[in-house]
Parts: C-alpha cells; sequence; structure tokens
C-alpha cells in the first residue's frame, strides 16, 4: 500500500538512512527502537511531514513522494495526542471535515456518532485541558477517524496512558484494525505492545531499519544481534560452529556446547538467540528431558517481574530462563539450588555473522 | 495551644484559620531576599511615580490652561494624527511583520536565519536619530525608495507617509519579536496534525497557529503602537511636519517655553493612560485558553 524505496532523510544531527520498507492494506505495522533511534520522524516522513533527500515514497505503486501530507489521506496521532487547546471536543473532532469545506452544522452532526463510538459524546462541549489522558487519546483517535484516511499513523499512544486505560485503548485499536478494516502503523518501544497487535513490524536503530517482516519472525528470529536484544531475547551467546551433521550443528559457546539447526559452516562465527521461556528447568530429581542441549548448573539469581520470574542459571554460560512466579514457587528454585536447563535445539535461533 | 491547632489542621477550613495562621508567622518570620527586591525595584518605580505626581501637581494647580492647552485644535489634532500614524504602523506590522515572525519562529537555526534576526533588532540598538537618519536616506525624495515613490505620488519628507514609516521602522522588532514568541509556543505537532487532517499549510497557520497566537498579535501590537506613538528623533528627521505630538510638544517648549509644552505633555499622560488602559482591558480575555493539553 505504501511502500520507501531507499529513502534517506537528515534533521538537523539526525538522519534517517536508506530506509526501505513495505506497509500493505490491512497491516497492523509495528516500527519499534530504543529512544532517539527515528521512530517519530520515520511516521512523520510516511505522513508527508519531512520530504526525503533522496529515494522514493510510493502509495499504491504511484509515486508520491513531494505529495503534501493533506492530500495524503494519512491519519496521525501524536504521543502528547496534539489536540487543539483552543476548541472544543467537537469541533477538534470535526475539524478536518471543517477544513474539506463541511458547515460547522453539518461537520458536527457528522461526528456525532463517531463521538459516542468512542465513549466521548458527552465530552462534546468540553475543552481539551479539562479532558483526562484517555479521554483525550480517544479524542484525538476520533480526530484522526473522522476523515476516514486510508492508513492511520500511531506514535506511541499507549505510553501515558495507566494499565487499566492501556489495556482498554488496546481492545480499541484492536476494533478499529479489524472490525474497519484500517492500516495502521504504531510506533513503539514496547515489545509487549509489539506481541498483542503487530502483524508486521520494523526495527529501527540509529535512523538506520535493522529489520522488517512478519511480527512473529522479526520478534523471534531476529536478523542481528542489536534486533535480537531490542526484542528482548534474554539469551544472545555468540560462539563458533564446531561441527555439522547435515544442519545439526555444535557451537562452542563459551567452552558450552550447544546444539542448534542451521547451515552455517564449521569455523564459522555466529550469535545464537535462545528466548527464556524455551528455556525448562527442572530440579535435580526431576523428569528428563529429551531436549539435545541438557545443561547442568546452579541458580544465580530470581527476579520476579509481576506474574513472572527470570531465573538466571550458571551453567556454563550465563543463561536466563522464564517461568511464572507460581512453578518458581513449586519447584523451589531459589539461588544456590542446582538445577538442569534443557533447550532443543530447534529453539536456538542462529544468526550467522554475514546474515 | 494554638501552634498546636494550627498544625493539625493543615487545610485550614474557614477565613479566620487562615488569617490567624498568617498573623502567627508574620511576626517570626522575614524573607528579607522578598523584601530587598521589594525595595530595590520600588525605587524604580518610585521615580515614575514621583515624575508623574511632580506634573500632576503642577498642572492641576493652573486647571484654566490645562483645558485651554488640552482643548486646542492643534493639540487634539496632534493627537490623533499620532495615533492614526502609530495604528497605520502596526497594520501594516501586522501584514508584513506576521509572516516575518512566523519564518522566524518555525526554520531552524541558521546562519542566515541569524542574520535576519539581527536585522529585525537593529533599530532597537541604534539611537534615534540614526534610525531617523537612516529611514530620511531611503524615503527622502533622491532616496533609494523615495525617489521611484515619489514619482507615483507618494511622498514621505513632511508628509503623513514619512512619520508613518519612521514610526513602522522603530517600533518593528517590537512586533516581530513578541509574534515570534508567540509562534514558537504553538507546538508544531498541531500544524502536523492540522496538515494531515487535510488544510494546507496556510490554512493549518489561520485555523490553528494564529488563533493559538492572538494574545501575543495583541501584546505586540500594543507595545509597538506605544513605542511608535512616543517617537520623536526618528520622525522629525523625515517628518518634521505634520506635527506629532513628540514634535509638537518640543516645538512647544523651544517657542512658548515650559509652561504650555508641560501642559501638553500632560495631556499626552493622560489620553495615553486612558487608551492603553481601555486596550489591557479589552484584550484581557481574547484569545486565552486553556493550554493544560
Amino acid at each position: 500500500m505504501i511502500a520507501f524505496d531507499r529513502v534517506s532523510l537528515a534533521l538537523g544531527s539526525f538522519s534517517l538512512n536508506d530506509v526501505s520498507l513495505t506497509i500493505n492494506r490491512g497491516d497492523y505495522y509495528f516500527i519499534v527502537g530504543p529512544s532517539g533511534a527515528g521512530k517519530t520522524v520515520l511516521l512523520e516522513a510516511i505522513a508527508g511531514l519531512h520530504r526525503p533527500d533522496s529515494g522514493r515514497v510510493l502509495l499504491r505503486g504511484e509515486e508520491i513522494t513531494a505529495l503534501p501530507p493533506e492530500q495524503r489521506g494519512i491519519g496521525l496521532v501524536y504521543q502528547d495526542y496534539s489536540l487543539f487547546p483552543n476548541m472544543t471536543v467537537a469541533d477538534n473532532v470535526s475539524y478536518g471535515l471543517r477544513v474539506r469545506g463541511m458547515r460547522k452544522k453539518e461537520a458536527r452532526a457528522e461526528v456525532a456518532p463517531l463521538l459516542d463510538r468512542f465513549g466521548i459524546g458527552h465530552l462534546a462541549d468540553r475543552y481539551p485541558g479539562t479532558l483526562s489522558g484517555g479521554e483525550q487519546q480517544r479524542v484525538a483517535l476520533a480526530r484522526a477517524v473522522a476523515v476516514k484516511p486510508d492508513i492511520l499513523l500511531l506514535d506511541e499512544p499507549l505510553s501515558a496512558l495507566d494499565p487499566v486505560t492501556q489495556e482498554k485503548f488496546i481492545a480499541d485499536l484492536k476494533r478499529l484494525h479489524r472490525e474497519d478494516g484500517l492500516t495502521i502503523v504504531q510506533v513503539s518501544h514496547s515489545r509487549r505492545e509489539a506481541h498483542l497487535l503487530a502483524t508486521r513490524m520494523a526495527v529501527i536503530i540509529d535512523g538506520t531499519l535493522m529489520d522488517e517482516g512478519e511480527a512473529e519472525v522479526v520478534l523471534n528470529t531476529p536478523r542481528s544481534r542489536e534486533v535480537a536484544s531490542f526484542v528482548g531475547i534474554e539469551n544472545i551467546l555468540d560462539g563458533m560452529v564446531t561441527a555439522n551433521d547435515g544442519g545439526h550443528v555444535t557451537v562452542d559457546a563459551g567452552g558450552r556446547a550447544i546444539e542448534a539447526v542451521t547451515d552455517a559452516a564449521v569455523g564459522e562465527e555466529v550469535t545464537l538467540c535462545i528466548r527464556g521461556d524455551d528455556v525448562v528447568v527442572a530440579v535435580e530429581d526431576g523428569p528428563q528431558s529429551s531436549a539435545r542441549n541438557t545443561m547442568a548448573g546452579t541458580i544465580v539469581q530470581v527476579v520476579e517481574n509481576g506474574p513472572i520470574a527470570e531465573v538466571r542459571v550458571d551453567a556454563g554460560v550465563m543463561l536466563t530462563a522464564v517461568l511464572t512466579r507460581r512453578s518458581v514457587q513449586d519447584l523451589g528454585l531459589a539461588p544456590g539450588i542446582p538445577v538442569t536447563l534443557s533447550v532443543k535445539a530447534t529453539a536456538v535461533h542462529v544468526i550467522r555473522s554475514f546474515s | 495551644m494554638k501552634t498546636e491547632a494550627l498544625s493539625t489542621d493543615s487545610f485550614p477550613a474557614d477565613g479566620e484559620s487562615a488569617v490567624t495562621r498568617w498573623r502567627e508567622h508574620r511576626g517570626r518570620y522575614v524573607d528579607w531576599c522578598t523584601v530587598g527586591f521589594c525595595i530595590l525595584g520600588g525605587l524604580l518605580v518610585g521615580i515614575t511615580v514621583l515624575a508623574l505626581a511632580n506634573i500632576t501637581m503642577t498642572e492641576l494647580a493652573d486647571p484654566a490652561h490645562l483645558l485651554k492647552v488640552a482643548a486646542s485644535s492643534e493639540v487634539i489634532g496632534s493627537i490623533l494624527l499620532t495615533f492614526g500614524a502609530g495604528a497605520n504602523a502596526v497594520l501594516l506590522l501586522i501584514i508584513f511583520g506576521t509572516p516575518l515572525a512566523y519564518i522566524l519562529a518555525r526554520s531552524r537555526p541558521s546562519r542566515f536565519k541569524g542574520a535576519v534576526e539581527s536585522i529585525v533588532d537593529i533599530p532597537l540598538i541604534l539611537p534615534h536619530t540614526v534610525a531617523g537618519l537612516l529611514v530620511y536616506l531611503l524615503f527622502m525624495r533622491r532616496g533609494w525608495l523615495g525617489a521611484p515613490l515619489s514619482e507615483i505620488g507618494l511622498a514621505f519628507e513632511d508628509a503623513y507617509p514619512g512619520t508613518v514609516i519612521a514610526m513602522l521602522f522603530v517600533a518593528s522588532p517590537f512586533y516581530v519579536n513578541t509574534m515570534r514568541e508567540g509562534f514558537e509556543k504553538v507546538p508544531v505537532h498541531l500544524e502536523n496534525v492540522a496538515r494531515t487532517l487535510g488544510a494546507g499549510t496556510f490554512t493549518a497557520f489561520r485555523t490553528v497557529t494564529l488563533p493559538l497566537s492572538l494574545r501575543h498579535m495583541y501584546s505586540g501590537a500594543i507595545l509597538a503602537w506605544g513605542r511608535a506613538i512616543g517617537e520623536f528623533a526618528g520622525v522629525i528627521m523625515i517628518a518634521y511636519y505634520p506635527f506629532i505630538i513628540s514634535t509638537l510638544i518640543y516645538y512647544s517648549f523651544t517657542t512658548d517655553g515650559i509652561h504650555t509644552s508641560r501642559s501638553i505633555a500632560f495631556t499626552v499622560i493622560l489620553v495615553s493612560f486612558g487608551v492603553f488602559y481601555l486596550l489591557r482591558r479589552m484584550t484581557r480575555y481574547l484569545g486565552r485558553y486553556d493550554d493544560r493539553v
């Protein structure tokens, strides 16, 4: 639907470098990356607010690189909502219709059902300054949707909301995406949001697109060490292939042999990525596992984080397993306890040095 | 006993408790910094108050003369001319200065921008006679702009347009800088959103940025107008005639002496004070909005 073809753009000391990506109709596309990576600039470039120094932007196959934002049919909701403070909620939401020439009364009548749909009908005559963060968020979303855009751009829409409001808003977004068939592009630095919402995603670091593709693929089989680190893979180990038996390889990672599935040749340097929830922890007298990688070790640390816990184990190399808190309690896991870790060879994602 | 009651009631429910609390603290704690600042600031205000009191007492001692001078057609005409020329200068500033202020507010820092900002500020740092001379040299009958404009019938020397252009020159930084500050306070994100909603650059400016900057526009216009009507040296270089109020006071001072010129000055003080008070009152609630968003 919209594509960036080798787009570069310099804004003061910041630059986007040679970015190519494709957003298809119906995608819930996530742009993720650390703070200052250039996510918002990329979003604004999609909206047409920054003109690329080089490269092309295509919309439905037609070049729109020089097309101004008002002609693109792309809605934008900023992290700070950017509601017009001198206009009421109804005037904010009907703004897009008014600038298209609709009379005030007609525009207000047109957006009334939309206000009700977003649960802000009772706020129609209030000014944004008197609204809560969640209400402002809904007004901003309703305003963007009111002009029926082809694509909706969201700049970290959940970051300023409390957890309860976040859940409600995620439900709203899912509904917009599924029921309205809206193509949504969302900037975020939250892996959790990406897991919950994204169908496709791009990872941008320091203005450079590091990875792009189906969300599950990017999240579980990242293309580089940086991406693996950013998408939250708990165990990232550097090593060298010491044996290859028809695609089943053995990798020496810091003195510990780990088996994986890859085409990498013997002697090739690789990076191994193992998700924490793929690491199975058993106490010494527990059941045996059929996994190819079985390692004995000692628990170094247990970090509880809400309903889950990270168990860090010294097994020759430091590995982190992610379990529920209940499992940690049932197994009696605590620092100093000897355990056996097992990881299936297929759960080890291998990043080859040239990829 | 009292202290104990105060310490447990951190939010006094009635006015009496708050007053009691203030009295309790009054005797114990003196903020010498605030006191010192008040004394220093008071000295500055005091000079203005003294000067106004001085002229008021003197003028009120001879009200007949004051009324005679204030009611003279020469003074009334001059005041109207001055205020009218000032208003014309401000109108031109709104037309030409507002776009300039917007561009300065929205453009990224660069050498060129720095140079333009310095040029805008030049009338602030120049002696007024120098400013007047610059205007004269440019707009005199043989000047770069004066010559072609006089050919189409627009003369500046000793003419109303000369007064307006001199006022415009000296007042421009006040308007442009205030307006620029106003535009800078409007987040660019608001314009971006307006544009994605279908507004062109000018529509976004007209419907979002300008309404949110109205207070600055009013303030800038009032400041510039005040500066314009108070100009003397800048104006007399190009337009000694027709007499604006400053020129009339100077002329009266050098020909009739202090008595008449003081009465004209006092009349101007009263009128200016009244007009500025009214303007401030009128603009008190204009362009206000809740910016907690």
